[in-house]
């Protein structure tokens, strides 16, 4: 690895010298395929494209739908696709050999926040029940798994088990629900080197559904609840079969949720097509997060035409626009502002952190996903392996030559940790270069 | 001798229907020739205009259980609905075409259209404010409507909420007194029990009423405007239309491919003018180093191609030809298998365990174990050398051929080999007994015998066989490509079934239409293969 690392320091130095006047990338390749699934996440990707961001790079890329994450990871791997749009976990889970075995690397984080946990009716009400102060129009904020806990209790005593769906084994969505039902005592599962559902110990099943059936799954009543990210959290409250508790910004605040991911043998092979993909996305982003003087996000509204578009996301345009605008419908009659729901831009939230890759790394540490504990060295290792931030601060190299970022718009100095930060639900303080501290600091999980 | 080319005509015509199996259009064509009106007439009545009408009362009844029937996944289209979606899904695949032309216009003609899209876009900007406008009317109006309905009921539910609260103290209050009294042994224990009971069964009943004022109104919530549809719709496309001339604007101009090539050479003009008087010998180097780059993006300019969206369309040629490729792929293999198996009864033996485990596994599985076996065969699907020589090829280079495509195509093939096998066996076995004999008395050789007795004697059941495989392959293709992502009528119903808008389900129902349609006539196609080469004079069924 450390040779692929070599290799691209070379020659973005290499590149450094000869195109300080802002001219065009030499690139490998012109014509590149990226995947996505249907979510809102996706925007960066699908405005560099559409705006023009990557046919200013001189690149003709197509972007193409995929029917699940796991079919998008393969195509990766196979090389059909270029690079893709990707939960975070995927390029570590893939690099370290849990699920699909390969190499996948990351130069470029696509957002931050975005998803929601919804419970089922018959659910709120029970939560209601147990906790009267939820019985309101708009009950206070965060709410917790603890009012959720007796029902679950209830549910044991009669021999069932509460059933809950998220997105995918290494998904946000399965960390942020079982963060969520942990914090309040609730113990949902642990995946063993035989069980690679999860299910062993858990209080509550956590299943695997795709984000498009969450809401038809939740409906018929196979699950009680769910984790996914937009629209399908509003699109529950839309047609009244659920109710959204929470959102992944009350779990943690601002945490990171996809990012794009290729190929690290690609990533070698095109080094130069790989920064010019990254100044377009940068670019995105930034065009996304564009605020007036009244910080009201100006491009927004022109994203959601585009991204409603069949062959992109596709969903009604009203729908998108809830979340995308800065709005959250906990239920129809409980709009509430949420102007960071999707941040792509804002803090720095571009770069890619190491300190990123730690989290995810002790979440499956915690869940039993990494079978064997590991030296904090080794999570300081993988997280160098599989982010690239060379690639990106060379992107945004060319992007300040040419005046389409400032200065302050990259962190240029970091060491790519992020500083230790208690935003998360349960106040536990996730220190990032105390990977060991940090597992032993939760009463349920795995401890090292 | 008119009359009789005119015969001819007619029964050439009539030949035609009857092979194609159009039959019930015969009276037309005879009426039309002048044969005995009055029976025509008859026969158009009841084979035409019958069927025509029950065809137009489903229909009607379609559209008028539509919107009857509730479901939560939105409104079931009705027709009017679907064909909306099919114009929709036509503008999409008409704009693309825009765009594309916007991207390639040059000179003069640009400049014009550019114009005139300016002035188009001036035009919709006033006409989106209004429509913006009228939107936020009629939410207010709808606002306003609703408040009026729901203000009472609020009313009674916060009065029933307190009437009940105190209830509650009050059940609760004379449950303390009564459990004291039992602990002093006052009064009975089952009289505590009973009040508990009763507390129960009583708050259990106050819920219900709340809920059910809080379901009103949110009955009432739900309840849709028509008006403010009405504007929404409108609004959202002129607001489409909008942008889609903004998106134009952009392809005329900056994004044109002949802007960029201007811009590009104009650059290397002015590196080799700068070039001729550079001052050193560094700098010359330094310009004429950027000089060649500059022309290599000329270069790669030049070559640039538009990349289009996927269209219905595109993807519905794709299936095409998908369904082709696996269709033959299995004929290539279940004819010479089945010709062996209906002349070798031991090989018939060999076969049978094979067939009758594997014929009734589900396309899902197959695919999965193609999309494993035939992965292994691309390693490098963009250096792939047969991928190469098909995309090159002219006509099929447009439907970009991958290894989903293969993966579908292979998959349509394992299912549909079953039927084509099995007639073909069925044809060769049941052979007339006096054929083989006079091959046995002619002596002819082995294969002979094959392509002038077996062959042509099976070849009505062949052909039955893979008429069957062919409705089998269409039917399993859809399921493929949407399972595999590769383009076509299946990745298109399968992302519309992930879109979740509310046309979602008008395309659905608009794909369920276009694969029956096809189907209808590749079905058609082989039965009239079939007609040609069948000796009976049977007509064609359903």
């Amino acid at each position: 690895m450390t040779d692929l690392k070599k290799w691209i320091t070379t020659a973005s130095a290499a590149l450094a010298l000869s195109s300080l006047n802002g001219e065009m990338l030499d690139l490998e390749k012109d014509e590149l395929k990226f995947g996505f699934i249907k979510l809102t996440d996706c925007a960066p990707i699908v405005i560099a494209k559409e705006k023009g961001f990557f046919e200013d790079e001189g690149l003709q890329v197509e972007v193409i739908a995929q029917p699940n994450w796991k079919q998008l990871l393969d195509n990766v791997i196979n090389g059909e696709l270029d690079g893709a749009h990707m939960l975070s976990g995927q390029p570590i889970a893939a690099t370290i050999g849990f699920g699909t075995e390969a190499h996948i690397v990351t130069a470029y984080t696509l957002d931050l926040n975005g998803n929601g946990i919804t419970v089922s009716n018959a659910i709120w009400e029970g939560m209601q029940e147990n906790d009267p102060a939820l019985d309101t129009d708009t009950p206070a904020h965060p709410i917790t798994a603890d009012s959720l806990k007796p029902i679950v209790e209830e549910k044991l005593e009669e021999g069932e088990k509460l059933q809950m769906g998220m997105v995918f084994p290494v998904s946000t969505h399965n960390y942020e629900i079982r963060y969520w039902l942990a914090a309040a005592g609730i113990h949902p599962g642990f995946y063993t080197s035989e069980d690679k559902k999860g299910f062993t110990n858990a209080q509550v099943e956590l299943s695997v559904t795709p984000p498009p059936q969450m809401p038809a799954t939740l409906e018929s009543g196979n699950i009680s609840g769910y984790c996914v990210g937009e629209p399908w959290n509003q699109q529950a409250v839309a047609k009244g079969i659920g109710v959204p508790v929470t959102t992944n910004y009350d779990i943690w605040k601002n945490n990171p949720e996809k990012v794009f991911g290729v190929n690290a043998k690609w990533a070698k092979e095109n080094p130069n097509t790989h920064i010019a993909v990254v100044k377009a996305l940068i670019r995105a982003g930034k065009w996304l997060d564009e605020t007036d003087s009244d910080g009201v996000l100006i491009n927004r509204e022109e994203a959601v035409r585009i991204l409603s578009q069949p062959n992109y996301v596709g969903a009604d345009f009203d729908v998108i626009k809830n979340s995308m605008t800065g709005y959250f419908y906990f239920q129809k009659t409980d709009k509430r502002e949420m102007p960071d729901f999707n941040v792509f831009f804002k803090y720095h939230s571009t770069y890619p952190w190491y300190s990123d890759g730690v989290w995810f790394l002790t979440q499956m540490r915690r869940w039993g996903q990494i079978t064997e504990p590991k030296p904090a060295e080794w999570y300081d290792k993988v997280a160098k392996e599989v982010y690239l931030p060379e690639v990106y601060l060379e992107a945004a190299k060319h992007l300040l030559e040419e005046g389409h970022i400032s200065e302050e718009d990259i962190p240029w100095d970091t060491d790519g940790y992020k500083p230790a930060t208690d935003e998360f639900i349960d106040g536990i303080l996730f220190d990032p270069k105390d990977p060991i501290g940090y597992l032993n600091s939760h009463t349920i999980g795995n401890k090292d | 001798m008119a009359e009789s080319t005119k015969d001819k005509i007619k029964y050439r015509i009539l030949k035609a229907l009857d092979v194609s199996g159009f039959t019930a259009f015969d009276p037309v064509i005879r009426l039309f020739f002048g044969e005995e009106p009055q029976k025509q007439f008859a026969a158009i009545v009841k084979y035409l205009v019958i069927p025509a009408i029950f065809v137009l009362s489903c229909v009607w009844f379609w559209s008028w259980i539509g919107p009857r029937h509730k479901t939560k996944s939105g409104e079931v289209p009705t027709p009017d609905v679907v064909w909306e979606s099919v114009q929709i899904n036509d503008t999409i695949a008409d704009r693309e075409k825009v765009k594309q032309s916007d991207f390639q216009l040059k000179g003069a003609e640009r400049e014009a259209a550019l114009e005139a899209v300016a002035k188009e876009y001036a035009v919709l900007t006033e006409e989106v404010e209004a429509a913006k406008a009228l939107v936020a009317e009629r939410e207010a109006e709808k606002k306003a409507r609703e408040e009026k309905l729901i203000a009472p009921l609020e009313e009674k539910y916060d009065a029933l909420k307190s009437e009940y609260r105190d209830a509650a103290k009050a059940r609760d209050a004379e449950i303390a007194r009564i459990s004291e009294a039992v602990s002093s042994g006052d009064e009975p224990a089952s009289a505590l029990i009973a009040a508990i009971r009763e507390d129960g069964i009583a708050s259990d009943k106050e819920r219900d009423v709340l809920n059910g004022y809080k379901a009103q109104i949110d009955e009432i919530r739900s309840q849709k405007y028509k008006p403010l549809d009405l504007a929404r719709k409108r609004y959202d496309s002129v607001a489409d239309k909008q942008f889609f001339m903004k998106t134009r604007l952009e392809f005329l101009d900056d994004r044109n491919l002949y802007v960029k090539l201007d811009e590009a050479q104009a650059e290397l003009n002015e590196y080799m003018a700068e070039l001729s008087s550079a001052g050193s010998a560094k700098d010359a180097l330094k310009i004429a180093k950027r000089a060649v780059r500059a022309e290599e993006s000329v270069a790669r300019l030049e070559g640039q191609e538009y990349a289009s969206a996927v269209t219905i369309y595109h993807q519905t040629k794709r299936s095409i030809f998908t369904v082709f490729v696996g269709f033959f792929m299995a004929a290539f293999v279940a004819i010479p298998v089945g010709i062996m198996c209906g002349l070798n009864k031991i090989f018939m033996a060999c076969m049978t365990p094979i067939i009758s485990v594997f014929k009734p596994v589900s396309p899902v599985v197959w695919l999965l174990i193609f999309q494993i076996v035939v992965g292994a065969f691309f390693p490098d699907p963009e250096n792939h050398v047969l991928l190469n020589f098909l995309n090159n090829l002219p006509l099929i280079s447009s439907l970009e051929i991958n290894p989903a495509l293969i993966f579908s195509a292979c998959t349509v093939a394992m299912c549909a080999v079953w039927p084509a096998l099995v007639n073909t066996a069925l044809g060769v076995a049941s052979i007339d007994q006096d054929h083989v004999n006079v091959a046995r008395v002619l002596r002819l050789g082995f294969w002979s015998r094959l392509f002038k007795i077996v062959i042509p004697s099976a070849l009505p059941l062949v052909f039955a066989g893979l008429r069957i495989s062919l409705g089998v392959g269409w039917m399993v293709l859809i399921a493929a490509e949407a399972l595999s992502s590769s383009d076509g009528l299946g990745k298109f119903v399968w992302d519309e079934y992930q879109n979740g808008s509310s046309l979602t389900f008008a395309n659905i129902i608009m794909v369920c239409f276009v694969v029956g349609i096809i189907g209808f006539f590749l079905d058609r196609m082989m039965i009239i293969l079939q007609r040609f080469v069948s000796f009976d004079g049977r007509g064609t069924s359903v």
